[in-house]
């Protein structure tokens, strides 16, 4: 008797699949309206909201169940500014060498394209650009929001660290963004661990890897929303050894 | 099957910094004529490629660079903002088939 009350108790659990051409369901509405908020109320984030969003990352999966993630939380502005500040004087620097475009920089574009070749995700243009437009003041790295989620990883794990951190991560933001807060992945707090000062005051020594951070914060006006994207083309291996391409 | 380039033919692209041949950026269309001047689009972009003129907002003459993120068109409460052209990186990304740009889709 018990064994079939379980039984029914575990199919009415089952999630039907929806039928074709269904509403987007609660997690596929926030998965298609979240944006990348880049203009933040000074309101503080009360505590509970981000230890909810934090365990949602807690319950990502990762390779092995390794559970490769640290994070760290920072709610002093003090401290945030600090960081900016270091941040900004990494750009600058980067701009100093690298920022080829305007008058009277044609000399540096050997030295650019060089970057380019051999660290294309590092100095692709637009990270150059953002540099750039950070280091002329115009931009804070973390868009004056008042929590910043850092995340390392372990370096000893299996598999690839970052990506499970990256999971986890996601997990985070779209725990967030169903809360109607606003979040943006900044990976400008890399340049960070760069420094000694830097590693003590977070914390980030051997095992540890700085991977990635968050900025969490209340919306000013409403981002979410549809856009348009490029559809990818997509290679298809049918069922019958066929093969096509579908966008 | 789409084509892949080898390693002879990658080594000749170069690094993408002729504006406008090479690497086209986005570009948004405000409607001047529904726009409210609230100002939201203005922070919410990140290259800080538009501004305010007399209470309008419109893309910046020097240099926009647009990454066709979208954010101003999601923030936008008239909804008043396209995105027209959308960012190419035409050496690198010429073997690529990235197909055309649509909202979100239901199968």
């Amino acid at each position: 008797m018990a064994e079939t009350n379980t039984n029914e108790e575990q199919k009415a659990k089952r999630i039907r699949p929806p039928e074709s051409g269904a509403p987007f369901n609660a997690v596929e509405d926030i998965i298609y309206r979240r944006r990348s908020v880049r203009f933040y109320l000074e309101k503080q984030v009360p505590e509970y909201l981000l230890r909810r969003i934090l365990e949602a990352g807690r319950f990502a999966p990762s390779a092995g169940n390794a559970q490769t993630w640290k994070f760290i939380v920072v709610q002093d502005r003090k401290m945030i500014g600090e960081m900016e500040e270091q941040i900004l004087n990494v750009c600058k620097r980067v701009k100093k060498f690298a920022d080829y475009t305007g008058a009277g920089n044609k000399h540096k574009e050997w030295l650019a394209k060089l970057l380019m070749r051999f660290m294309p995700n590092s100095f692709h243009p637009f990270p150059l650009a953002a540099m750039k437009v950070m280091a002329e003041g115009n931009l804070s790295p973390w868009h004056g929001a008042p929590t910043v989620i850092i995340l390392l990883a372990d370096r000893r794990s299996p598999g690839n660290p970052s990506l499970d951190v990256g999971i986890a991560g996601q997990n985070m933001v779209l725990a967030a963004h169903s809360f109607g807060l606003g979040t943006c992945w900044v990976s400008f707090v890399t340049p960070l661990a760069m420094y000694s000062k830097w590693r003590k005051r977070l914390g980030i020594r051997y095992p540890y890897t700085l991977v990635t951070s968050i900025a969490v914060g209340y919306p000013r006006g409403i981002p979410d929303g549809y856009v348009t994207r490029e559809t990818h083309a997509i290679d298809w291996f049918c069922e019958d050894g066929t093969f096509k391409v579908v966008y | 099957m789409p084509e892949y380039l080898r390693w002879k033919d990658r080594i000749k692209i170069e690094s993408f910094n002729k504006l406008g041949e090479d690497f086209v950026l986005g570009v948004v269309d405000i409607d001047q004529d529904t726009c409210s001047g609230c100002g939201l689009c203005v922070p919410a972009c990140m290259p800080r490629s538009i501004e305010m003129v007399n209470k309008k907002a419109r893309m910046v003459k020097d240099l926009p660079l647009c990454m066709d993120c979208g954010d101003c068109v999601a923030i936008c409460p008239e909804k008043s903002i396209k995105v027209t052209r959308f960012v190419e990186l035409k050496r690198a990304f010429r073997f690529l088939d990235r197909g055309k740009p649509e909202p979100p889709r239901r199968f």
